[in-house]
């Protein structure tokens, strides 16, 4: 029976043992040949049998988080516990001002119409899987808010409300479904009412992460937790850093003919550029072109050598509010310490979003934030570049990471740009605020333990390949001349490299990703070879 | 019929009480990080059009903030009118749905006219027995609003009532209360209805309850399904803020205090002196990499090193 046709309910999530719905490859979005054939694709990878022993929370087959079987039945218990006490910090002033207003609003009036499913391309591309309703994990968690949070009459509230058992079963899956929703939030879009479940989806991971201490490793350990202590998410401390940018300025330098060379903890700097540290290691022709744009426009810039301060990655912002501030709150003390005129967001959507809005309301409202795109377009505009966009005849089409399009609400500088600089720009469609997500959204673009990536790369990213392929429907995609994916976005362009390399897209179509400053100095007409090549990507 | 006017006063007072607890208490919810989500309609320069925000101007914090109120009414109005949410993004639904509410709109509409009409009264000015224009138009206004209201509602009603029943996707996450939400209001279409088509003249008989309820009177002649009528509408009022329908009003602050809220944090505004008093919460999440111990602030959480968990 495929998944879809499983008749699952809300109150199924507490029942039995084991995977609730076992997934498979689907097909209902079609996508253009020659990837219309299913049955050529790797399929799920089956979880071996250690990984079965040693992680509970099956919900799909599928395994992001890894939630520790607990080892007797009093630790069971204990856990349940715990995500009760949880569940009272998250509706409570003291532990959850940050999100309590927006949470309690969509926990209360969601008329249940699911009008908003949709709207949601992992709901979508996998058939329609009940699981993976933007409201079943909204309405697990509802269910709960209302018995045990709220106070009243339980015979009322099961009238009202209905009812759910708690338990570790329901616990450990609702573990795992936090992390089958990518945060994307074009389920909010569509809500009348202006209910959330995106950000239902937000609280519950920092339920998990805040009180229980479960977040996937990738995001905790190797993540927030690394970058607080080492420097970077990366694992690259200061001195490696400096190293690697000197090696990338070498490179950089030798490509354009002439010398450039990244500025270090420049005091009173106009611009302090913050990248996305993992550009530095699997791009660096990215931050590399960043130097040369801001050493063509004379701009007095610096990049930061102190822990935290070169790595603009902020994970906090997808599982735990506390690490969100501790990371956004050490940003700010470098820029102050510094005393630069403002920082500037290397292209990176939930870096954008975190130093641009929602960090905002943590760090005091004095260091001044500007994302890349804007950054970008106001140097074209100055007219100190010598653009020449012939050097960028070839087909490009663009992404719109949610966190910088959605949720910020730039639209238009990065068209403006692309409208100036490569004449075979076309648009995918839906685009702007109504974009689809990679599929790498929240962090998933680097989570890949288990079978999780197979999950990313048939659901989650599924809808954007074939948004992508739709985009260069009037090329020959049987012919691998270049067609060029602009993502500016680190996390939407390390997932855009996975789903490309699954579908085996750069070999057999031509289709290949990269940011956006690459298109900008590829069209930089003082430079004489081509900054993009590629025969080398 | 003493009773019946004790029960209309219970119930506007059970109404209001809850509206504004709710009011307040949604209202005095700490602020939040900011959460909105674009397109947001009071952005001005064009840019709602498209769903672009300030931050798209270089250097931002130096340029005047432009807020279009109106780009907002000109989202909330057909939103609210014509729940154009619903017919863009789930038409089936819209089909039961907009016809439902919309004949909740007439019934509201006459409870106006019809206070129009008592107060009107009240100060001498029958306009129901005068000859003029103005009482005609009204007159037929209410008539209209409760035939057409009455209709449309108990389309809405079978409509809603067959979706939520045969299709899947809405049965599976309907509790009971959505059923009975339906019914009862149904039951508000359908005794409005019987009492037009009981051959009756609902405008004048309502119109004296209105004054009999202002006056007191114990000497109001109504017919039994009117009686019907009017007490489950007095028992829908007071029930409404207790359930999610009270979104009638809630939307406000979906809308307003959280999708479209993009307030900058400036130094020594109201907002930043509220979002400073709420960093010296203390915290307790229990998480050993949180490091709270339920004195600790978030200030303090999010300043100090945290210490290597083991």
């Amino acid at each position: 029976m495929s998944a879809k046709k499983i008749d699952i309910k809300v109150t199924d999530i507490s029942k039995g043992q084991g995977v609730l719905v076992p997934i498979e490859p689907v097909d209902d979005v079609k996508l253009p040949p020659p990837y219309d054939k299913l049955e050529e694709l790797p399929g799920f990878r089956k979880l071996g049998q250690q990984s079965l022993d040693k992680y509970d929370g099956y919900i799909d087959g599928v395994i992001a988080v890894g939630v520790p079987k607990p080892q007797s039945e009093e630790e069971e218990q204990k856990l349940v516990e715990s995500f009760l006490s949880g569940l009272m910090k998250l509706f409570s002033n003291e532990n959850n001002w940050t999100f309590l207003q927006p949470l309690v609003l969509s926990m209360e009036h969601c008329a249940k119409c699911q009008t908003c499913n949709h709207d949601c391309p992992v709901y979508e591309a996998s058939g329609e899987v009940e699981i993976y309703r933007p409201t079943y994990r909204a309405e697990v968690l509802r269910r709960l808010y209302f018995k045990y949070v709220k106070p009243g009459s339980p015979l009322i509230k099961k009238f009202q409300h209905g009812d759910i058992e708690l338990n570790w079963t329901l616990i450990s899956r609702l573990v795992e479904l936090s992390y089958r929703c990518t945060l994307c939030r074009r389920c909010a879009q569509s809500c009348p009412i202006g209910v959330d479940n995106g950000l239902i989806t937000h609280e519950l991971r920092k339920l998990f992460s805040q009180e229980m201490g479960i977040a996937p490793k990738e995001l905790h350990e190797k993540g927030t937790v690394q970058q607080l202590e080492v420097g970077s998410s990366t694992g690259m401390n200061s001195l490696v850093v400096k190293d690697n940018v000197e090696f990338i300025d070498e490179d950089m330098s030798e490509k354009v003919g002439f010398k450039v060379e990244t500025k270090w903890d420049v005091e009173g700097a106009d611009v302090l550029l913050i990248h996305n540290a993992g550009e530095i290691l699997a791009w660096p022709e990215n931050p590399g072109a960043f130097a040369i744009l801001c050493e063509l426009a004379g701009i007095k810039w610096t990049l930061s050598s102190e822990a935290v301060g070169y790595d603009g990655v902020n994970y906090g912002l997808f599982y735990d509010d506390v690490q969100l501030a501790r990371i956004v709150v050490r940003h700010a003390e470098i820029a102050k310490k510094l005393g630069v005129k403002k920082i500037v967001m290397g292209e990176c959507g939930h870096e954008s979003k975190v130093l641009g809005i929602i960090g905002e309301r943590i760090i005091g409202g004095d260091v001044h934030t500007e994302n890349a795109l804007t950054f970008m377009e106001n140097i074209i505009n100055s007219g100190k570049l010598n653009l020449n966009p012939e050097r960028n005849y070839f087909p490009v089409t663009l992404h719109d990471p949610c966190n910088l399009v959605r949720i910020m609400g730039v639209v238009e500088p990065q068209r403006r740009i692309l409208r100036k600089i490569a004449p075979k720009f076309r648009e995918m469609e839906p685009h702007g605020v109504r974009n689809y997500c990679c599929g790498g959204g929240s962090g998933f673009a680097v989570m890949s333990g288990n079978n999780f990536t197979d999950w990313r790369m048939h659901f989650s990213g599924k809808m954007k390949f074939k948004q992508i392929l739709d985009a260069f429907a009037d090329e020959d995609l049987t012919s691998n001349s270049p067609k060029y994916v602009c993502a500016p976005c680190s996390n939407c362009k390390g997932q855009i490299r996975d789903i490309l390399d699954f579908y085996g897209a750069k070999e057999k179509s031509g289709i290949y990703y990269g940011g956006l400053v690459e298109l900008i100095i590829n069209a930089v007409d003082d430079i004489k070879e081509p900054f993009i090549d590629f025969d080398m990507m | 019929m003493i009773i019946i006017y004790i029960l209309t006063i219970l119930s506007i007072i059970t109404f209001l009480v809850a509206v504004i607890s709710k009011i307040i208490r949604i209202s005095s919810a700490p602020v939040h990080l900011r959460w909105e989500l674009y397109p947001v309609p009071h952005e001005g320069g064009g840019k709602a059009k498209y769903g672009g925000s300030r931050l798209e101007e270089p250097d931002w914090w130096e340029k005047k903030i432009h807020k279009d109120s109106l780009g907002e009414l000109k989202v909330m109005v057909p939103e609210i009118v014509f729940l154009k949410g619903v017919w863009e993004h789930n038409k089936q639904l819209w089909l039961g749905s907009y016809p439902f509410h919309f004949a909740l709109y007439l019934f509201i509409a006459n409870i106006a006219l019809f206070t129009l009409v008592t107060f009107l009264k009240l100060i001498g000015y029958d306009i129901f027995l005068s000859n003029n224009i103005f009482g005609q138009i009204i007159y037929y206004a209410i008539f209209i609003f409760a035939w057409t209201g009455s209709i449309l509602g108990l389309i809405g009603t079978i409509r809603l009532l067959f979706s939520r029943t045969v299709d899947p996707n809405l049965s599976k996450y309907s509790s009971a209360s959505h059923y009975f939400n339906i019914l009862f209001i149904g039951s508000l279409y359908l005794t409005v209805f019987l009492w037009l088509i009981s051959g009756r003249n609902f405008v004048a008989e309502m119109a004296n309850f209105y004054y009999g309820l202002v006056t007191f009177s114990t000497a109001i002649e109504i017919p039994i399904v009117a009686y019907w009528h009017i007490i489950l509408s007095l028992l829908f009022i007071a029930y409404l803020p207790f359930t999610h329908m009270s979104h009638f009003f809630t939307k406000y602050f979906t809308y307003h205090q959280v999708r479209w809220e993009d307030e900058p944090n400036i130094p020594s505004s109201k907002l930043n002196k509220k979002l400073s008093e709420q960093l010296n919460f203390p915290v307790s999440w229990a998480a050993p990499h949180i490091g709270a111990d339920g004195t600790k602030s978030w200030l303090a959480i999010a300043t100090e090193i945290p210490q290597k968990e083991k």
